[in-house]
């Protein structure tokens, strides 16, 4: 009999678990930026089929050409995904160290440290990176990786500061080590905190992965900086343009990530 | 290195007046343009979502992307540079006034308008002092981005540390190229702590003494 009364509420309560789970915000988000994407490129393809501009200054042709343009979007898209598998392995067990009982007091330092870290202009951090290691794919990867760190780490400690006291030792009072609390009760409950951080991250990284062509590292800031340097304005329009879909891109992907990694009962 | 900063001292202090001045008048601009918005936008609860949604989207925006696309509407210079850093100190001010302003009590809001408030009093004397903490947080956070905004407006000429990173750029390799990009870099982290301990400062004087943590 009781189970009869509590299917309704179930019911009820799972529709609202899925109001509560996607916000008017992120709908809005989702839905909008596949239009914006869409749109975007329909738009550059069609400059490019038709536009005389186009066709008939080789500047812009060079610039704007399909070619051009889906190389340099592999590599800005390399940059941003490798700088991003790098910040996840770094800064989720770094936080997970630093949410432990033994060393949770070296969290406020090292996330001082980064906090006044994260105030550095990011250009400034590229450009010291190449002249301490040199030009490069790898040196690009480092300094975005170092200024994308803090948003999963913050978001990291944060989680699993989180999550109720009383659930980790239930786990343990189960016979769970220490390590299986972590890995099966800690880190799933803190996922969605996490997955907001590693959002957030994605979308500095492919924002600042724009800076790394100063550096030859390719990506699609070059297009801008051709544009810019040879005074072409539809190159420049069309590179920002191009710059700001790839960015809005990944952020969508970075929301449904972020619907996608939350477990069922959170 | 220490000789370097000596030799360069006036060009480094107009060079700090410009950044801080920059991002000061930005951060301004953005708090006043976000705070407008929040409050017409929370008086319709429908459109608090979509000023959100726009705050998400606007600050996926690359930053070196928009200062391309002002390029051909506002030229090279501190216009442009004015305006990008600008754009970006809006929405960090504009979500977190939406959420102080959503986070009023609604029966202190009532109760004012019982005590004979007109609706400029409530919001000048009731809301908005009440959503000053969070609307605060949103400022450091607006006035930091700006910082790193500004040094990438330089590209543009905006004024700012930024023209040393990118003169260091320019003469890699050469003996000077370290020290404009190092001093750049620190000066502007500098330039961010000290905003921001202003911005702290300035908490403890404006927010209300009965909402204090």
């Amino acid at each position: 009999m009781s189970a009869e009364a509590a299917a309704p509420d179930a019911a009820t309560s799972d529709r609202a678990g899925w109001r509560d789970r996607i916000t008017a915000e992120a709908l809005i988000v989702l839905f909008a930026i596949p239009v914006i994407v869409v749109v975007g490129f329909a738009s550059y393809a069609v400059y490019v089929q038709t536009s005389s501009t186009y066709a008939d200054d080789v500047v812009v042709n060079n610039a704007l050409g399909y070619g051009t343009i889906v190389a340099q979007t592999g590599e800005h898209l390399l940059l941003t995904f490798v700088a991003a598998l790098l910040v996840v392995a770094i800064a989720v067990p770094l936080g997970v160290v630093l949410t432990r009982p033994r060393t949770r007091f070296l969290a406020p330092p090292v996330v001082g440290v980064a906090n006044a870290g994260q105030a550095a202009p990011s250009v400034g951090l590229i450009v010291l990176a190449a002249i301490w290691f040199g030009f490069g794919f790898w040196t690009a990867v480092g300094a975005l990786t170092v200024y994308a760190i803090l948003p999963v780490l913050a978001n990291t400690i944060v989680g699993l500061q989180g999550v109720d006291r009383t659930l980790v030792e239930a786990g343990r009072g189960l016979g769970m080590s220490s390590w299986s609390v972590l890995l099966r009760i800690e880190l799933p409950l803190a996922l969605p905190v996490i997955m907001t951080g590693v959002r957030t991250a994605l979308v500095l990284l492919v924002g600042t992965a724009t800076l790394a062509t100063f550096i030859g590292a390719g990506g699609l800031g070059g297009t801008l900086q051709t544009g810019i340097s040879l005074l072409r304005y539809p190159v420049i329009v069309w590179g920002a343009i191009l710059v700001a879909l790839l960015a809005l891109l990944i952020e969508w992907l970075g929301r449904v990530l972020e619907l996608v990694a939350r477990p069922k009962g959170v | 290195m220490w000789q370097f900063f000596l030799d360069r001292q006036p060009q480094f202090w107009a060079l700090a007046y410009g950044h801080a001045l920059l991002v000061l008048l930005a951060v301004v601009i953005g708090t006043v343009i976000g705070v407008a918005v929040a409050v017409v936008v929370t008086r319709q609860p429908r459109l608090a979502p979509v000023a959100n949604a726009i705050s998400s989207i606007g600050l996926t925006l690359p930053s070196f992307a928009l200062v391309g696309l002002l390029l051909p509407l506002t030229g090279i210079g501190p216009i442009s540079a004015l305006i990008c850093v600008t754009f970006y100190a809006i929405f960090p001010v504009m979500r977190n006034a939406v959420v102080g302003l959503q986070g009023v009590d609604a029966t202190l809001v009532e109760s004012a308008r019982g005590m004979g408030m007109g609706q400029v009093a409530v919001l000048r004397k009731v809301q908005l002092p009440l959503a000053w903490p969070v609307i605060l947080a949103g400022i450091r956070v607006s006035t930091q981005m700006s910082i790193g905004v500004a040094a990438i407006a330089a590209y543009v000429l905006g004024p700012g540390f930024g023209a040393w990173i990118f003169t260091g750029l320019t003469q890699i390799g050469g003996v000077n190229a370290e020290a404009y990009v190092l001093i750049g870099t620190l000066a502007a982290v500098v330039i961010a702590l000290v905003f921001d301990l202003v911005l702290l400062a300035l908490g403890r004087v404006t927010i209300p003494k009965g909402i204090r943590a």
